[in-house]
């Protein structure tokens, strides 16, 4: 009994307690259970006032005087009794046989104040004459006239006459943060801040309180008040009558687009002109249904508004298929002279076709629609560097991107961010002048820009290559000398570029023994081994020269096994070589044997994964495939090996991939998210994701029918006789070892539902593919087109028509079928259509 | 607020050289060490309205989510400060 009763007390469930208590007192007159009697009847008396039930909370008071044989202290509840009117009795206490010590006594005339400002005469006459509640009364009420009627000086005059110590001081801070606020809110609340919470001014200090805080935060408090300090609120703020009711409103609404719309619009008559209508249309993109009352409220919507809405709506809600329907319904509804905004909008129809991979990747589509934007509105720098970038990451040709990155920098000559990028592509395609004068141009925007200087040396290197094969080997040292000065810093392939630079320098050596000692020298420098050699025979094919004879020359051969060392700095030599330098593939041929015999070696396990993707990067994928076994056979099932082995083997062909390596890739991707190896998942997802990501699905295990293997209506047919003989358990089953797990997983999860409504839903899918696939197997169209028209240019030209959208994530060049969840399995492939013939998906 | 222009106190027909004077005013009256969180939002609403291509940009595609607070704040810049009256501070005063 007694844990109860104390528990009950220690919860502040002080009925149960005394109860408890006094149960227990019965039986033992034990004092510390009195003790805690008389804190439950305290605590009980207290949450009873705090319900505004003042006459119950004074008898729970004195029964606790009684009850527990201790003195009334009704000093303690003297709050309750000025709130009772119970004057006689707080007069008692204040002035009775037994006063109070001074500090109680201050108190206690501190909680009159506010009382005596009210209070009617006949109870003013109760006060002691020399009672500092009736001498700066007169003062404190004057003072209060004066701040209602706006006259600073004379309440400030008024407030002179109340002394710092009196009970009335709160109220001078109080009416001076008041008189402050319209002039100065920052020092009302330093004013404001300076009176103590709770205390018997609260009501008005509580409400400047709020009336000081700072933005938007002063309504979040507005809710939790009483309507008459809420009053005080307004009234400091200066709401006017008609919009209260809207402010409260405000101040309980939840965070909810909707219901703030119709906040709004129910309130427009009290909003000052045209507010409530373009706070409603900001608001209709969340809530794009409301376009019809939204026409009612205030003015019917024209077309293209419409169409901005729907579009944006339709974003919001992640359907970019939608979105680009209603961008290009936007178009087709607007003028000439607004082609600027067509160009805008184009560019935001390409954000629906980046489809995850890395930022600012776009399909063919996207890119397209880049192209468009800029042919319309040709200055805008964002648009240009954001398709130069959707085009290198697409591996686009390098003279089709400098020809676009030519009219960037016709139309942006002076800027950094596009020369550099100009820059890079004519070095990347090999037009070395124009690399050259574009590093010149920037080098006098930034004439220490890393990335140029680098560039710039890249480009001498490249022509000092061609005066090597050609025999001009002064002209060469001078622009090898060139090259030596921009080359010392690490920028844009930098070991590579001063590798490179190493042995182009024996090359153009005036005698064939100078060649030979700078060829040892620099095979010696880039690290002895098999990246020096590596090197050697790299620049033996840019400059056109016998190979083994340089080999030779430089002391190297390729008999030798490399050392763990040696292939770590082959990797990276790979790494830092220009990916496409077209000699790079046939350079590694050559060193094959080398390579493979390093394999066995005791690698750790980081340096195998550096090897490996290295390989793997540069296309030498059986080599890769070849350490990744190597690795496995140390590491079994390790995510990244499974992954590179993977990777090495099936490049391109990821639906050929054979049941046992797609469960050992499903394990490893497992493997690789409980490790937390977010890189190897995400790349052994991809790989996943393509495996599965159309029809042509994993061999089906022995014994169960295949699904991919049957003509459509076959198909759904077999589905309904698998589920009726074995449940749709055995079907479910026999659908995860099809599709794979992954895929399998992401349906449950976005389809839901017990098993049954499950499966059901699966053959549903089937069916639609079924009806999709019946008349005659109708593929996806590869390249839909569906021409839109946009208004003319000022000088009367059509601008180029807009393609249709033709992308979805999973499936980048075509379309996503209708009633099929994404990244399940989409039930074609990616062919072509027919010419001419239409496209199912076709607005 | 995710109104750039109320936050700015620039209309919605503003050129490039309002916008600017509007954001530098507003940099001056509320610098980063006094308030980051105010200056952010000044910073952000001037990117979004810096130049008639932004502004064009945000026209058309600002899905800026209008909250409770904001409309309260669109509200308050037609309001005068005021004081409550004395029947009104009298009655504050009361004791219920």
């Amino acid at each position: 009994m007694q844990a109860k009763a104390d528990e009950a007390l220690r919860e502040a469930r002080y009925k149960d307690a005394i109860d408890h208590y006094k149960f227990l007192l019965k039986q033992e007159p034990n004092p510390d259970w009195l003790s805690r009697l008389a804190q439950a009847y305290a605590g009980r008396a207290r949450q009873l006032a705090a319900k505004g039930m003042l006459k119950e909370a004074l008898a729970v008071w004195r029964m606790r005087a009684e009850v527990c044989a201790l003195p009334l202290e009704l000093g303690s509840c003297l709050s309750w009794l000025i709130r009772l009117g119970e004057w006689e009795q707080v007069f008692g206490i204040l002035h009775g046989a037994d006063p109070l010590p001074d500090d109680q006594r201050e108190e206690a005339q501190t909680q009159l104040a506010r009382a005596a400002l009210t209070a009617p005469a006949d109870v003013l006459l109760k006060f002691p004459s020399d009672s500092p509640l009736l001498l700066h009364r007169s003062a404190a009420l004057a003072a209060l006239a004066a701040c209602a009627e706006g006259d600073a000086g004379a309440m400030n005059e008024h407030l002179s006459h109340i002394p710092f110590r009196s009970p009335y001081r709160d109220l001078r801070a109080v009416l001076k943060a008041l008189t402050l606020f319209p002039v100065d809110v920052g020092q009302a609340g330093e004013v404001i801040g300076r009176v103590p919470a709770g205390g018997v001014f609260e009501p008005l200090a509580a409400a400047l309180r709020i009336c000081v805080l700072p933005g938007d935060t002063w309504l979040a408090s507005l809710s939790k008040l009483d309507k008459h300090t809420r009053g005080l609120v307004f009234d400091i703020k200066g709401c006017p009558p008609e919009q209260r009711a809207a402010v409260t409103e405000l101040s309980l609404l939840e965070e909810d687009p909707a219901a703030l719309y119709g906040l709004v619009a129910r309130h427009r008559q009290a909003f000052p002109p045209g507010l409530a209508a373009r706070l409603c249309l900001r608001l209709l993109v969340h809530v794009p249904g409301r376009i019809k009352t939204y026409g009612t409220n205030f003015a019917p919507l024209p077309a293209t508004e419409q169409a901005r809405i729907l579009a944006l709506g339709a974003e919001l809600k992640g359907r970019p298929d939608e979105a680009e329907a209603h961008w290009r319904r936007m178009i087709d509804t607007m003028t000439a002279g607004q082609n600027a905004r067509v160009a805008l909008i184009l560019n935001r129809m390409a954000d629906g076709h980046h489809h995850g991979g890395q930022p600012g990747e776009l399909c063919e589509h996207g890119i397209e629609l880049l192209e468009r934007s800029l042919d319309i509105d040709a200055a805008d720098r964002g648009t240009h560097l954001r398709l130069i970038r959707a085009l290198k990451i697409a591996g686009t040709e390098p003279g089709a991107l400098r020809k676009r990155l030519d009219g960037a920098v016709d139309q942006f000559p002076r800027d950094l961010e596009i020369l550099l990028q100009a820059m890079e592509a004519a070095l990347e395609s090999g037009a070395f002048e124009q690399t050259q004068d574009l590093a010149k141009r920037a080098l006098q925007l930034d004439p220490i820009n890393p990335k140029v200087r680098s560039a710039l040396g890249q480009a001498h290197l490249s022509q000092a290559r061609l005066q090597i094969a050609a025999g001009d080997l002064d002209s060469a040292r001078r622009k090898l000398e060139q090259a030596g000065s921009l080359l010392r810093g690490e920028g844009l392939g930098g070991g590579a570029a001063r590798g490179a630079h190493e042995i182009l320098l024996g090359l153009a050596a005036q005698s064939p023994d100078d060649t030979a000692a700078l060829l040892r020298a620099a095979v010696a420098k880039l690290g002895a081994g098999l990246a020096g050699i590596f090197h050697l025979l790299l620049e033996a094919a840019h400059t056109k020269r016998n190979p083994l004879e340089l080999l030779g020359l430089a002391g190297a051969g390729l008999e030798a096994t490399p050392s763990i060392g040696e292939m770590v700095g082959f990797a990276h030599a790979l790494d830092a070589a220009r990916e496409s330098d077209p000699f790079l593939r046939g350079v590694l041929a050559p060193l094959e044997k080398m390579i493979l015999r390093a394999a066995i070696l005791p690698f750790e396990e980081s340096d195998y994964a550096l090897v490996c993707g290295a390989l793997e990067r540069r296309g030498a994928r059986s080599l890769a495939g070849r350490y990744a076994e190597a690795a496995l056979k140390r590491w079994p099932g390790r995510p990244v090996f499974v992954y590179l082995r993977a990777a090495a083997l099936y490049a391109g062909t990821t639906t050929r991939i054979p049941d046992k390596e797609y469960t050992a890739l499903e394990k490893a991707f497992d493997a690789a998210e409980s490790q937390g190896d977010k890189r190897t998942a995400s790349r052994l997802d991809a790989l996943l994701e393509e495996g599965t990501s159309d029809f042509a699905m994993p061999a089906r295990p022995t014994g169960m029918p295949g699904l991919h293997d049957l003509a459509p209506p076959d198909m759904v047919a077999e589905m309904e006789e698998m589920i009726a003989l074995g449940g749709g358990s055995a079907f479910l089953d026999a659908v995860r070892k099809q599709i794979g797990k992954r895929a399998f997983e992401q349906m449950r999860r976005e389809i839901g539902g017990s098993k049954k409504e499950f499966a059901r839903h699966v053959v549903q899918m089937f069916t639609e593919a079924q009806d999709f696939l019946g008349a005659g197997d109708t593929p996806y169209r590869d390249e839909a087109r569906a021409d839109i028209s946009v208004p003319p240019t000022p000088s009367g030209t059509l601008v180029p028509r807009i393609p249709a959208r033709a992308s979805s994530p999973h499936n980048p060049k075509g379309p996503p079928s209708p009633g099929i969840p994404t990244g399940a399995p989409t039930p074609s492939t990616q062919r072509p259509a027919p010419p001419g013939q239409k496209d199912l998906f076709d607005e | 607020m995710s109104d750039p222009y109320h936050l700015l106190s620039v209309s919605t027909d503003a050129d490039d050289s309002s916008v600017r004077a509007a954001y530098i005013a507003a940099i001056r009256a509320c610098p980063p060490e006094r308030d980051s969180h105010r200056f952010e939002q000044i910073r952000a609403a001037f990117e979004a309205i810096a130049t008639e291509r932004d502004r064009a940009s945000h026209a058309l595609f600002d899905t800026g989510v209008t909250t409770a607070g904001e409309v309260a704040e669109h509200l308050c810049a037609g309001w005068r400060p005021g004081r409550p009256g004395l029947q009104a501070l009298r009655k504050a005063l009361e004791i219920e």
